[in-house]
C-alpha cells in the first residue's frame, strides 16, 4: 500500500507519553493520599465526635439557622450544654437552611433514620404518621403553665385523628413595618386597608412603593392569606369545607389587585422571602409584612434608618383585623428516634424556661405558653437596641388580639400545608393582579383545586 | 520457526484476552455492575413509588396504577412544565454548540493572551452551580439587578453619555422604562429568558473544553494528511475536522441536554418555579409534588414523564454516535 | 508548527474576546459585591462598581473562615472528588474503550442501558438512595457520597471516553497489532496515551460534577463539618429571609476561581502535548 501520509512510529510515540501519563498519576496519587490522610479517618468512622465519657444518652436535633446569628451560638453553645449535663445526655445540634429543610426531612422520611426531631418552620401535617404523638409534652408544660394558645394549638393538633404531629415551642408575631416619615409627608397611618389604598399612589410616586408580595415565597403566603381574612375569605371553614369562593375572597382579590395597580411595582412577582427586608433596609418601600427580622436587620446595618421604621398590627379591613403569625416554629419527634423520651423531656423543659430562648432570639420568638416568659411586655419595652424606644411593645398586642393559624377557623391540616408549601395562594393574587384573571373566576377555579387536594387528604384520612 | 512454536502456549493463554467476546464484558462489566447495585434498585423503587399514592417521605404506599400519571397530565401546571424542559433545553444547547463551536476553533490556535481568556470562559464552569445561582439571583435582583442599573445608567465615562437602554428601546421591539425596569425573575417571559441564558452560561465552557479535547485529538498526521490533499478551511472544516468531531460533538450536545434537562437547581434557586409556575420545569415541579406538597407518588410519576423522552433522544444519538467509526 | 495568519489571530480575538467578557462578567460584578460594606451595597444609589461608604473591606472573606466551617466544607468537597475521580477513572476507562472498540450488538444495549441511568435525575432517587445510605450506616459519613457519585460520572466518563477512542484512527492500533503487541498491550501503551486529553477531560469533568452537587450531599449529611461547599454555604449564609450577599459572593469566587486556573492548566497539558514529539 504506497500512500504519501506519513506513518506514525507506535514505539516512540508510547515511550514519549507514558513518561507524561505517569507523571499524572503520580501527581493524582500524590493528591489522593494527601488527603485520603486528611480525610479517611473521618470519611469511614464518621465525625469523631467527643463523647464525654460520663453522657449516657444522645439527643440529635436538626433546626434552621436562625436569622439572629447570636441565637444558634447561644443555643448551642450554652443552652444545649447545660441541659446535656443535667439529663446525663450528648445533645448535638445540626443546622440547615430552611430551604433545604423540606428535602432533608422528606429524606429522613424516607430513610427512617436521621435525627431524633426536626425543627421546622411552619407544621408539616402531612409527616402526622411517621412523628409520636406530641401529647405528653403538652400535657407537661400545661400542667404548669396553664393552656397552650389557640394559635399553636390549632396549628398542630389533628381533631379527626386527635394527635399532636408536632409541638409548637414558639411562633413569631407577623407586624406591618413602614416608613414614618413617608406615611407622615401622606398625612396618614397604615391602620386599616383603605388607608393603605388611599395613600399608595403617592407613596409609588415618590419612589417609595408597597411592598406586599405575590410570589412563590413564604412572605408572601403570610400576607395575602392575612389579607385574605381581613376581607372576610377564608380557605376553609371551621369544619374543614372548602370556602375559598365567597365574597370575602373576591373582594380581596379586587382590593390586591387595585393596591397592584395604584402602589407597586412588577418586582413583588420576583421576590424571593427576603426581597421585602431588602426593599425595607434599602430605604425603598414604604411598608411591607414581614416578621422583626427587618427592624432587627436595620438596627445592625443602618441605626438612623431604624429610627424611621415603626410596627403597627395588621390593617383592618371589612372582616376586622385578623393576622396570622409569621413563623410557626414547630419540633417534631419521629416515630424512629432512638431517644423519644430525652427528646420529649427537651421540649418540655426548653418551654418551661422560656426566657432564654425569647431574650437571645431577640424577640422573634414568642413562647406558645405565655406565661412561661414573664413580664413580657416589660421586657419588650426596655429593649435597649430599640429605636424609637419601646418599639416593640405593639408585639404583644398583635400576638394576644390579631395571631390567628394558617387555617383559621379551622385547623392546619394536611390540605392547608399543600396549599401553603405549594404557594397556590400567591398564585392566585398574582393572576388576578396581573389581569390574567378575573376575581370571579380565580376564586371559582382555585376553589376547584382546593376541593381536590382536600378530597385527597380526606381520602388518606387526615382530614 | 521455533519461535512460532514457542509462542503458541504463550498464546493460547493470551488468546482467551485476544477474544473480543470475552475482553469486552470484562472490561465493560465493572462500570455495570456498580451502576446497576446503585441505581437500579432506588430507580425501581421509584417506579413502584410513581404507581402508589405513597406520602411524605414514606416509601410504601396503596396501588393506584396509572393514576398518578393521568392526574399529573391534567394540571396545566404539569404541560407547561413539560414544554419548558423542551424549551430551556433546545434553546440553551444551541446557544451552546454555537458558542462552543467558535470557541473551540478559535481557542486551538496560539495567540497572546489565550491563557488568560481560556481561563476567564472556564469560569462558568468551575463555580459549583448552586452557588452560582444565588450569584445570578443578586444579579436579577428585582431592585438591585446590575444588569438594570447597566441598562440605565451612563455607562461612558467622562463627558459622554451612553445609556444602553435607549439603543436598547432604538433597535429593539422592547421598551425599558429606566424608572421601572425589566423584571427578570418576575415577568414570565423574562423569566424563561433569565433561565436559559443561566443554563447557556453554565454549560458553554464544558461543551468547549469538550471539542476542543476533541480537536486536540485528531491526529496531527490526519490534519496534515488534509493539507497534502488540498483541503483548507471551510472544506478541511466540512470532510475532516467535522466528521472527526461528530462523535464527541454528539456525547457533549448529550449531556448538556442532560444537564439541562434533569436540573433542578438552577430554576429552583432563581425563581422556584414562579411567577406563578410560569418557569416549572419537570424536576421542580415534580419536586414541588413531591416533597413540598407531600404527594410523593406523584412527584414520581411527573419525574418519570421525562425518563422516556429522555431516553429516546439519548438512544438516537448514542446509536449516531457509535456508527461514525473514523478510518 | 507553523504559526498562524494574522488575520486567523485576528479572528481567535473577535470570537473569543466577546464570549470571555459575557461569561466572566458575573464573576466581575461578584468582585465588586464580596468587598462591600452593607452600608454601601444596600443603597440603590451608589454605583455597583465603585467602594464607598466603608468599602472595601475583606471581612465577608476573612469571616467566612473564622465564623464558618468553610474550610472543612472546601476540604471534604476536594477529598471527595479526588477518591470519585480516581474511582471514576478505574470504571469507566476499560468500559469506555470496550463500547468503542470490542463490543457488538449486546454491547450497544448495555452501553445504552449504562447510560440510561444517568438519565433519571437525582430528584427522583434522593430518597430511595436515602434508605439505602442509612441502611448501610453511611449517614452523615463522606463515604455515602464517595459511594454514589460514581453513579453519575461513571455513565458521563464512558461514554465521554468512547466518543475520544473512536477518534482514534484504527490503524494507529491495527499497526501495533500487526508488530505483535496483544489487545491488552495495545490498549495500555498506545490507546490510553494517545487518549490523554479524553482521560484528562474526564478527569476534569468528573471532579466538576462532584462540585456542582447538591441534593445528595444535602440530604446525606447534616452535620456541619461534614458538608461540602454547596451545602455548607447556604445553612451558614442564607438565615431563613436574611440573606449574607456579600458572604455568598465571597464563597462562591474562593472555590472557582482556583478550579478554573486548575482546570486551565490541565487543558494546556493535553493540548501542549499534540504540538511536538511522537508526530515528526
Amino acid at each position: 500500500m504506497t500512500d504519501d501520509r506519513p506513518r506514525v512510529d507506535i514505539t516512540k510515540i508510547s515511550d514519549e507519553l507514558t513518561r507524561r501519563e505517569l507523571l499524572r498519576k503520580a501527581a493524582t496519587g500524590a493528591i489522593v493520599l494527601v488527603y485520603g490522610g486528611v480525610g479517611a479517618r473521618s470519611a469511614v468512622a464518621g465525625v469523631p465526635r467527643f463523647r464525654h465519657k460520663e453522657l449516657k444518652e444522645t439527643l440529635r436535633i436538626l433546626q434552621w439557622s436562625h436569622f439572629v446569628p447570636a441565637f444558634d451560638r447561644w443555643f448551642d453553645n450554652t443552652y444545649v450544654k447545660v441541659w446535656g449535663r443535667k439529663n446525663d445526655t450528648d445533645v448535638i445540634v445540626d443546622h440547615i437552611s430552611q430551604a433545604e429543610l423540606s428535602a432533608r426531612v422528606a429524606a429522613e422520611a424516607a430513610a427512617q433514620s436521621g435525627h431524633d426531631m426536626v425543627a421546622t418552620l411552619a407544621p408539616l401535617p402531612q409527616y402526622e404518621d411517621q412523628v409520636i404523638d406530641h401529647k405528653e409534652i403538652v400535657q407537661t408544660v400545661s400542667k404548669k403553665r396553664g393552656k397552650m394558645k389557640p394559635v399553636s394549638h390549632r396549628s398542630t393538633y389533628n381533631p379527626k385523628t386527635k394527635k399532636y404531629f408536632g409541638f409548637a415551642d414558639n411562633y413569631a408575631p407577623d407586624p406591618i413595618n413602614y416608613r414614618t416619615d413617608f406615611w407622615g409627608e401622606v398625612g396618614l397611618k397604615p391602620t386599616t386597608w383603605d388607608n393603605v389604598l388611599k395613600a399608595a399612589p403617592r407613596l409609588r410616586s415618590m419612589g417609595h412603593p408597597i411592598g406586599i408580595g405575590m410570589s412563590n415565597e413564604i412572605d408572601s403566603n403570610m400576607a395575602l392569606m392575612s389579607l385574605m381574612m381581613c376581607f372576610g375569605g377564608f380557605i376553609q371553614t371551621s369544619k374543614h369545607k372548602v370556602a375559598l369562593n365567597s365574597k370575602g375572597t373576591r373582594r380581596a382579590l379586587t382590593f390586591a389587585r387595585e393596591l397592584f395597580r395604584r402602589g407597586m411595582s412588577n418586582e413583588i412577582f420576583a421576590w424571593t422571602a427576603s426581597s421585602n427586608n431588602v426593599g425595607m433596609t434599602s430605604g425603598r418601600l414604604s411598608l411591607a409584612m414581614n416578621a422583626i427580622s427587618i427592624t432587627r436587620t436595620a438596627e445592625g446595618q443602618n441605626p438612623d434608618l431604624a429610627k424611621r421604621i415603626s410596627l403597627l398590627p395588621i390593617p383592618k379591613g371589612p372582616n376586622g383585623r385578623l393576622g396570622l403569625e409569621h413563623v410557626m416554629h414547630t419540633y417534631m419527634i419521629w416515630k424512629f428516634a432512638r431517644n423519644k423520651k430525652g427528646a420529649v423531656k427537651f421540649l418540655a423543659d426548653l418551654e418551661l424556661t422560656y426566657i432564654g430562648a425569647f431574650e437571645n432570639s431577640r424577640f422573634y420568638n414568642f413562647p406558645s405558653f405565655p406565661t412561661t416568659v414573664t413580664n413580657i411586655e416589660r421586657r419588650l419595652e426596655r429593649d435597649p437596641v430599640a429605636l424609637p424606644k419601646g418599639k416593640y411593645k405593639v408585639l404583644k398586642t398583635i400576638s394576644d388580639k390579631y395571631t390567628y393559624n394558617v387555617g383559621y377557623p379551622g385547623f392546619t391540616n394536611a390540605a392547608i400545608g399543600e396549599i401553603f408549601d405549594t404557594y397556590l395562594i400567591p398564585q392566585m393574587f398574582a393572576e388576578v393582579a396581573r389581569g390574567d384573571k378575573t376575581p370571579a373566576d380565580a376564586a371559582r377555579d382555585y376553589h376547584r383545586r382546593f376541593e381536590t387536594i382536600y378530597a385527597k387528604w380526606r381520602r388518606r384520612g387526615k382530614i | 520457526m521455533e519461535a512460532a512454536t514457542a509462542a503458541r502456549p504463550r498464546r493460547r493463554r493470551r488468546a482467551f484476552l485476544e477474544e473480543r467476546r470475552f475482553l469486552a464484558p470484562v472490561l465493560i462489566a465493572p462500570a455495570c455492575l456498580f451502576i446497576a447495585v446503585l441505581i437500579a434498585g432506588p430507580l425501581l423503587l421509584a417506579v413502584y413509588l410513581s404507581f402508589s399514592d405513597a406520602t411524605a417521605g414514606s416509601l410504601t404506599g396503596d396501588w393506584v396504577g396509572f393514576d398518578n400519571y393521568l392526574n399529573a397530565w391534567d394540571n396545566p401546571v404539569f404541560r407547561k412544565a413539560l414544554w419548558n424542559t423542551v424549551l430551556f433545553t433546545v434553546a440553551s444547547q444551541v446557544i451552546v454548540l454555537i458558542a462552543a463551536g467558535l470557541l473551540a476553533h478559535a481557542l486551538i490556535r496560539p495567540f497572546r493572551g489565550k491563557w488568560i481568556l481560556r481561563f476567564l470562559i472556564l469560569l462558568p464552569w468551575a463555580a459549583p452551580i448552586p452557588l452560582g445561582a444565588v450569584a445570578w439571583l443578586w444579579i436579577y435582583d428585582s431592585l438591585f439587578s446590575v444588569v438594570n442599573w447597566t441598562l440605565v445608567h451612563d455607562i461612558l465615562p467622562g463627558g459622554g453619555e451612553l445609556l444602553p437602554y435607549k439603543i436598547v428601546n432604538a433597535i429593539t421591539p422592547w421598551t425599558i422604562e429606566p424608572f421601572d425596569p425589566p423584571q427578570w425573575l418576575g415577568d414570565p417571559t423574562l423569566a424563561l429568558g433569565a433561565v436559559i441564558s443561566v443554563h447557556a452560561w453554565r454549560v458553554i465552557p464544558f461543551a468547549t473544553v469538550i471539542f476542543l479535547a476533541g480537536l486536540a485529538s485528531i491526529p496531527k498526521e490526519v490534519d496534515d494528511a488534509a493539507k497534502v490533499d488540498g483541503a483548507t478551511g471551510l472544506k478541511k472544516f466540512w470532510y475532516v475536522t467535522l466528521p472527526l468531531q461528530l462523535p464527541i460533538a454528539t456525547v457533549a450536545l448529550l449531556f448538556g441536554i442532560v444537564f439541562t434537562a434533569a436540573d433542578m437547581t438552577v430554576v429552583y434557586i432563581l425563581t422556584r418555579g414562579g411567577p406563578f409556575n410560569s418557569t416549572q420545569m419537570l424536576t421542580t415541579w415534580s419536586y414541588q409534588t413531591g416533597i413540598n406538597a407531600g404527594s410523593l407518588g406523584e412527584g414520581a410519576a411527573i419525574s418519570l414523564y421525562l425518563l422516556p423522552v429522555l431516553a429516546a433522544v439519548a438512544i438516537l444519538m448514542l446509536r449516531f454516535a457509535r456508527r461514525s467509526e473514523v478510518s | 508548527m507553523a504559526s498562524t495568519s494574522l488575520r486567523e489571530k485576528l479572528g481567535s480575538y473577535l470570537v473569543v474576546g466577546p464570549f470571555a467578557i459575557v461569561l466572566a462578567f458575573p464573576f466581575y460584578w461578584m468582585l465588586w459585591t464580596a468587598f462591600k460594606t452593607d452600608g454601601d451595597l444596600y443603597n440603590v444609589e451608589n454605583i455597583p462598581f465603585s467602594f464607598t461608604q466603608g468599602s472595601p473591606t475583606s471581612r465577608n472573606f476573612t469571616f467566612l473562615f473564622t465564623d464558618t466551617q468553610y474550610l472543612d466544607w472546601l476540604e471534604n468537597t476536594a477529598f471527595v472528588g479526588a477518591i470519585v475521580v480516581v474511582i471514576t477513572l478505574v470504571f469507566s476507562l476499560p468500559a469506555g474503550y470496550a463500547l468503542a472498540r470490542l463490543s457488538g450488538g449486546w454491547g450497544q444495549s448495555v452501553g445504552v442501558g449504562i447510560f440510561l441511568t444517568y438519565l433519571v435525575p437525582p430528584t427522583l432517587l434522593f430518597l430511595p438512595l436515602s434508605r439505602v445510605i442509612s441502611e448501610l450506616g453511611l449517614q452523615d459519613k463522606l463515604t455515602s457520597l464517595i459511594l454514589v457519585y460514581p453513579s453519575f460520572t461513571v455513565p458521563f466518563s464512558t461514554w465521554l471516553l468512547m466518543g475520544f477512542f473512536k477518534t482514534i484512527p484504527r490503524e494507529l492500533e491495527d499497526a501495533a497489532r500487526v508488530d505483535g503487541a496483544s489487545r491488552l498491550t495495545t490498549l495500555l501503551r498506545v490507546v490510553f496515551p494517545i487518549s490523554l486529553p479524553g482521560i484528562l477531560t474526564v478527569v476534569i469533568f468528573s471532579f466538576s460534577l462532584v462540585v456542582n452537587e447538591f441534593v445528595y450531599s444535602l440530604t446525606f449529611i447534616s452535620t456541619s463539618s461534614e458538608k461540602t461547599i454547596s451545602t455548607g454555604v447556604f445553612t451558614e449564609l442564607i438565615r431563613g429571609d436574611v440573606f449574607f450577599w456579600q458572604g455568598l459572593m465571597a464563597a462562591t469566587l474562593i472555590p472557582s476561581i482556583p478550579l478554573a486556573l486548575l482546570y486551565n492548566v490541565f487543558l494546556n497539558r493535553f493540548i501542549a502535548g499534540f504540538t511536538g514529539g511522537a508526530f515528526r
